[in-house]
């Protein structure tokens, strides 16, 4: 596994200049799985803000090849690529010894939503890939829309808060469970703010064969209406507060990556974000109660699996 | 406390700045839809965002789906039990619901579909765009069938258009399209509200929706014709709609026509600059003039003929590479001189660019 300093010294992969906001998550996210995973990979992008930030013709940000289609179908694109590469190391076109590594990036929009069924086929049929889900919670690269990953209370545009309905009516869709339901040998829950796991998970699910997934959560300031500089911390927070548990699946054994010395309420990640400063009010406490209720619930449930033998 | 009668509040003017994507779901809303499903797909983001609001407050319903193939076939769903519903998206999102769009036909059910258009092929970009006329006016799914499609050129015929649309969509069960793009559905315009607009008084009564079967004889929705004979019969009651839809439904806009010797064809967004156009020939003397279809399908065929062959001479002007321009010459039929200007994949011209070209054309430049 590479270490900070080994890390430091190769070569960035998603060059600089691309129209990424200024302290957006996804880039440092991308950043680091690249640096993890090295030159040898295609890398394959569903239709969402990295999409579009990074790959304006005739600019791209990516030195590595990359491909794009459309918005429902990143990891079908990049099981295209893969069948094509094992078809030509078949017909002796391509060394076999060469390792060629496939990522898939999508957002929750791309992936929880109108990309799972493509998900789903590519786990199923057991191609060759590592699927990355950046998950920033809402569609925002259209002007913040709900997804399925949008958590209950959360403002958007299209569950707006009014005088009558708080918000995001919705528990958020648990991706990483139904991805685990595709038995495939890897599969695990990241952040940027804990760059080491981050980066460790990449290697390892680069080294296994088969279908990997990594949900990586990935904070955007202008959706949960934070500070610029509030990424790291609120990854970090996230994962405090139990919002988003480290943890992998490896060939059916779960591990629990962190464990917070002391849980943090779930207020602590919820206050700084102005997309849920309405449950900060009075009237609103059920919706705050029930949130932490479907976290502790998880993180319960986690704990118990990690037990199991 | 002064009583009610005596509060005299000045009466509020119905005329209001709004953006196009708005007015869209306001038309709709005054039309009685209390049924949206929706998916992101910037530039319309403005209309599911405003019906996420509205719909509660009217007792609607909205519902973002989790893709395009949901949405429309949510809005299958909503049809099919008789409530006046809808969808909007831009083009690559059309491009998907277009199986869906294909069974609202086969099951003649009527629902309105907005098609805010940007430029393409693929992803293409965001900008103003009509590359999507023939997906729209040909049926764009598949199979032998049509839309009808209407081609709103401001804030205020959004308004108006997305009204009648539900009209259309009831009157004939048909799915009704609103073509418009990315430069109409977010510009803002004055926009006269009529809330007292009602409905057209002749619209049938949906004896084929699915209410439930209590104390009748169980109906059944289908595009489904297995037996011998039977999707034919199915396709040539179809296609004996679109020919009274042809007949009946046609609508245009003619400007400075009477005496000009070169006749603009252009719809929407280009109409609006072709008619800018021609307001700057008209200041200088010469002879320009504009005819305008509002309904891209049925398309104005015989209109359009008795005043270009009078003319003698027809320019069409398209955001695209010539689209619409097939229509215009199926029209004329060879009984006058066809010509075409266009920008594709988002460009956008200008009036003074179209003035040029006219100007060219009339060998005056």
């Amino acid at each position: 596994m590479a270490t900070l300093k080994e890390l430091s010294k190769r070569e960035e992969l998603l060059a600089g200049g691309h129209r990424l906001c200024a302290g957006c998550g996804a880039s440092i996210v991308v950043r680091q799985i690249l640096l993890a995973a090295g030159r040898n990979v295609v890398v394959s992008c569903a239709t969402g803000c990295l999409e579009v930030s990074t790959s304006i013709y005739p600019y791209t940000s990516w030195r590595v090849p990359f491909i794009h289609s459309a918005f429902e179908n990143s990891a079908a694109t990049v099981c295209g690529v893969e069948a094509m590469y094992q078809s030509l190391k078949r017909r002796g076109k391509l060394p076999v010894d060469e390792e060629i590594k496939f990522i898939a990036f999508g957002g929750d929009g791309g992936t929880y939503d109108i990309g799972l069924q493509s998900l789903s086929g590519g786990l199923e049929r057991g191609h060759d890939f590592l699927y990355v889900c950046y998950d920033n919670g809402a569609y925002m690269n259209t002007g913040i829309q709900r997804s399925s990953s949008t958590p209950l209370g959360a403002d958007t545009t299209t569950s707006p808060v009014g005088k009558v309905i708080p918000g995001k009516q919705q528990y958020r869709k648990d991706l990483t469970d139904i991805v685990e339901a595709h038995h495939i040998p890897y599969l695990a829950q990241a952040s940027p703010h804990n760059w080491k796991d981050l980066t460790h998970k990449v290697e390892k699910a680069l080294s296994i064969k088969g279908p990997k997934f990594l949900n990586v959560i990935a904070p955007c300031h202008r959706g949960w209406r934070a500070g610029v500089n509030q990424t790291i911390e609120l990854a970090r927070l996230a994962v405090e507060t139990c919002f988003w548990p480290l943890y992998e699946v490896e060939d059916g054994k779960l591990t629990i990556n962190y464990k917070p010395r002391e849980k943090k309420p779930i207020i602590e990640w919820i206050k700084l974000q102005g997309r849920f400063s309405h449950l900060l009010k009075p009237e609103n406490e059920h919706i705050l109660r029930r949130l932490q209720e479907g976290i502790d619930a998880k993180w319960e449930s986690l704990l118990r699996r990690e037990g199991e033998k | 406390m002064p009583s009610a009668a005596m509060i005299t509040t000045p009466k509020k003017s119905n005329k209001i700045l709004m953006a196009g994507n708005k007015a869209i779901a306001e038309g709709a809303i005054l039309a009685g839809c209390r049924y949206y499903f929706g998916y992101p797909i910037t530039p319309q983001n403005e209309i599911p965002a405003h019906m996420a609001k509205r719909m509660p407050q009217v007792g609607g319903c909205f519902v973002q789906a989790e893709s395009e193939l949901a949405a429309i076939n949510m809005v299958f769903g909503a049809a099919a039990v008789g409530v006046r519903c809808m969808t909007s998206s831009s083009s690559p999102g059309i491009s998907l619901m277009q199986e869906g769009i294909s069974y609202l036909a086969g099951a003649e059910l009527p629902a309105v579909i907005v098609n805010i258009c940007r430029g393409g092929p693929g992803l293409g970009n965001i900008s103003g765009s009509q590359g999507d006329y023939f997906q729209a006016t040909r049926g764009g799914g598949h199979g032998d069938y049509r839309t009808i499609v209407l081609g709103p050129a401001s804030v205020q015929e959004m308004y108006d258009l997305t009204f009648a649309a539900f009209d259309l969509a009831d009157y004939y069960r048909i799915p009704v399209m609103i073509l418009a793009d990315g430069v109409l559905g977010q510009m803002m315009e004055p926009v006269v509200l009529d809330p007292d607009r009602r409905s057209r008084s002749d619209l049938p009564e949906k004896n084929w929706a699915l209410t439930g079967a209590k104390n009748r004889p169980p109906r059944v929705i289908k595009s489904l014709y297995m037996g011998e004979g039977e999707l034919e019969e199915h396709n040539l009651r179809l296609d004996k709609k679109y020919r009274k839809i042809q007949s009946q439904e046609v609508r245009y806009e003619e400007y400075w026509v009477d005496d000009a010797n070169l006749l603009l064809v252009a719809y929407g967004s280009s109409a609006r600059i072709s008619k800018a156009a021609v307001n700057m020939a008209r200041k200088r003397g010469i002879a320009l003039g504009l005819f305008r279809p509002i309904s891209l399908y049925p398309f104005p065929s015989a209109a359009l003929a008795a005043r270009a062959v009078k003319i003698g001479r027809v320019l069409t002007v398209e955001m695209n590479t010539g689209q619409m321009i097939e229509d215009v010459r199926l029209a004329v039929n060879g009984s006058c001189q066809t010509f075409f200007y266009g920008r594709p994949g988002g460009g956008v011209f200008d009036h003074e660019e179209i003035f040029q070209y006219c100007l060219r054309l009339m060998g005056q430049a």
